[in-house]
């Protein structure tokens, strides 16, 4: 799991170390802090998951909810 | 999965042209969270929870007029015509402040619970009623005194709040705790609790049927209640990680913000279907409709403006249309750099060349 911080407006460090102690983050936690990376891939709102396959083809895109998402991965763990 | 007649999924569905009008986009300032209307003077007020300020926005010129400063991190928010008075529930603060509409300055700070973050307002008692998250407890404000007359044990995580007037109760929202708390308004004694879904952080009350709505963030559901049982009757989907309601003035549909999809969602009353979702700003999170116009008033949380929208559906439309699915599908993910959080150091996509991931896009508001 790659988790990708956005939107934030002001320094990103504390708000992000708050939201992580919160709600027990694990993962790598990367800052897109001027929102480009968000824009180039169309993203509307927060949160907004991205199933990757090994081969880098995108197999699901939004997919906040949790049984949306589990059926996504385990669509793309059957290919 | 089919809900009503719609069959409904991971296909999105977004509105289309005839179903909606967009009337603005205003910059308001960073995360703004709460939104009121002031039909009188013809402004919204918008709480912008990381810019620590309202911003007064002109309904007529459409354009931002002024900027208050409040207490740290003002989350909801309303307006009370009576005194010309906005509240805010300010978060990082513990506290309300309390301004003037008319000279546009912070005139009084309440101190209340824990993070305090949704409001509940009853203008005809002369009642405002605050969630505090923290300690899972709701004060009862006098409006016009503005003192403190109660505090009442709701649960961990007390958000929002709405009032039945009918019936003389009030719904204290646990986001936390995936509940609500029935509060008799007259007593200020809870007299119940049912569990609703996960993340639950916006309500709405429909007083002649009886029943109320409540949002559900994370499990992007909303919940039908039956007022006079005290129960939950019905499970409804919107969209992606809903997080703001407002009933429309006709009491006919609700609005419900999506965060998740940066649209809002028409949701018949009656039907407890979705009629369709009118895209909105990114991440948006409080809702309300100008009583003026019945335009919509929604409070971009990503985008940092105001968005206003006429909603141009006189009921269910013969199917919802359904959004074309993100071109990224069946696509290479562009490549990027970004900054870790941890390390400071420069991470490249490449690092997961061959790996199966899941990207997540967050805000830590």
């Amino acid at each position: 799991m790659i988790h990708i911080d956005i939107w934030e407006g002001t320094d990103p460090k504390p708000e992000v170390d708050r939201f992580v102690e919160m709600w027990g983050l694990k993962g790598t936690i990367l800052l897109d802090e001027t929102g480009d990376y968000a824009r180039t891939l169309g993203v509307r709102g927060v949160p907004t998951n991205v199933v990757v396959d090994a081969d880098g083809t995108v197999r699901a895109f939004g997919v906040s909810r949790l049984d949306e998402l589990d059926r996504a991965v385990d669509d793309m763990l059957k290919t | 999965m089919v809900n009503g007649n719609f069959a409904v999924g991971a296909a999105c569905r977004i509105d289309v042209p005839a179903h909606s009008r967009r009337v603005a986009t205003i910059p308001v300032g960073l995360d703004p969270e709460g939104v009121a209307a002031d039909a009188a003077r013809r402004r919204a007020y918008v709480a912008c929870s990381r810019s620590d300020w309202v911003t007064v926005v002109d309904l007529e010129a459409l354009e931002p007029i002024a900027r208050v400063p409040v207490g740290k991190e003002p989350i909801d928010l309303v307006f009370d015509a009576p005194t010309g008075r906005i509240f805010t529930a300010d978060a990082h603060s513990d506290t309300i402040s309390v301004v003037d509409a008319e000279t546009l300055t912070l005139v009084a700070t309440i101190p209340v619970g824990g993070y305090p973050s949704g409001l509940g307002y009853d203008r005809e008692s002369r009642r405002l009623y605050c969630g505090n998250s923290l300690g899972g407890t709701m004060s009862v404000i006098d409006l016009d005194s503005l003192e403190t007359l109660a505090t009442v044990e709701a649960e961990i995580g007390a958000g929002a709040i709405e009032l039945d007037r009918e019936r003389r109760i009030i719904l204290c929202v646990n986001f936390i705790d995936a509940s609500v708390t029935f509060v008799n308004a007259d007593t200020n004694e809870p007299f119940g609790r049912i569990a609703v879904g996960t993340g639950a952080c916006a309500v709405g009350v429909v007083p002649e049927r009886g029943e109320a709505f409540v949002v559900n963030s994370v499990a992007g559901t909303v919940n039908r209640i039956d007022l006079d049982e005290v129960r939950v009757v019905e499970e409804l989907r919107v969209g992606e990680a809903p997080v703001g309601l407002t009933v429309a003035p006709a009491h006919d549909r609700v609005y419900v913000s999506n965060r998740g999809a940066g649209t809002l969602s028409v949701l018949g009353v009656a039907d407890g279907v979705e009629w369709t979702q009118i895209p909105v700003g990114d991440g948006p999170g409080g809702v309300t409709v100008d009583p003026v116009d019945g335009r919509l008033l929604v409070a971009d949380a990503g985008s940092g403006t105001l968005t206003i929208v006429e909603d141009l559906l006189a009921g269910r439309p013969p199917a919802p249309a359904l959004e074309d699915p993100s071109p990224l599908l069946g696509k290479r993910l562009p490549a990027f750099t970004l900054v870790d959080h941890t390390t400071g150091e420069q991470r490249s996509s490449h690092e997961w060349a061959e790996k199966r991931y899941i990207v997540n896009f967050f805000a830590s508001w």
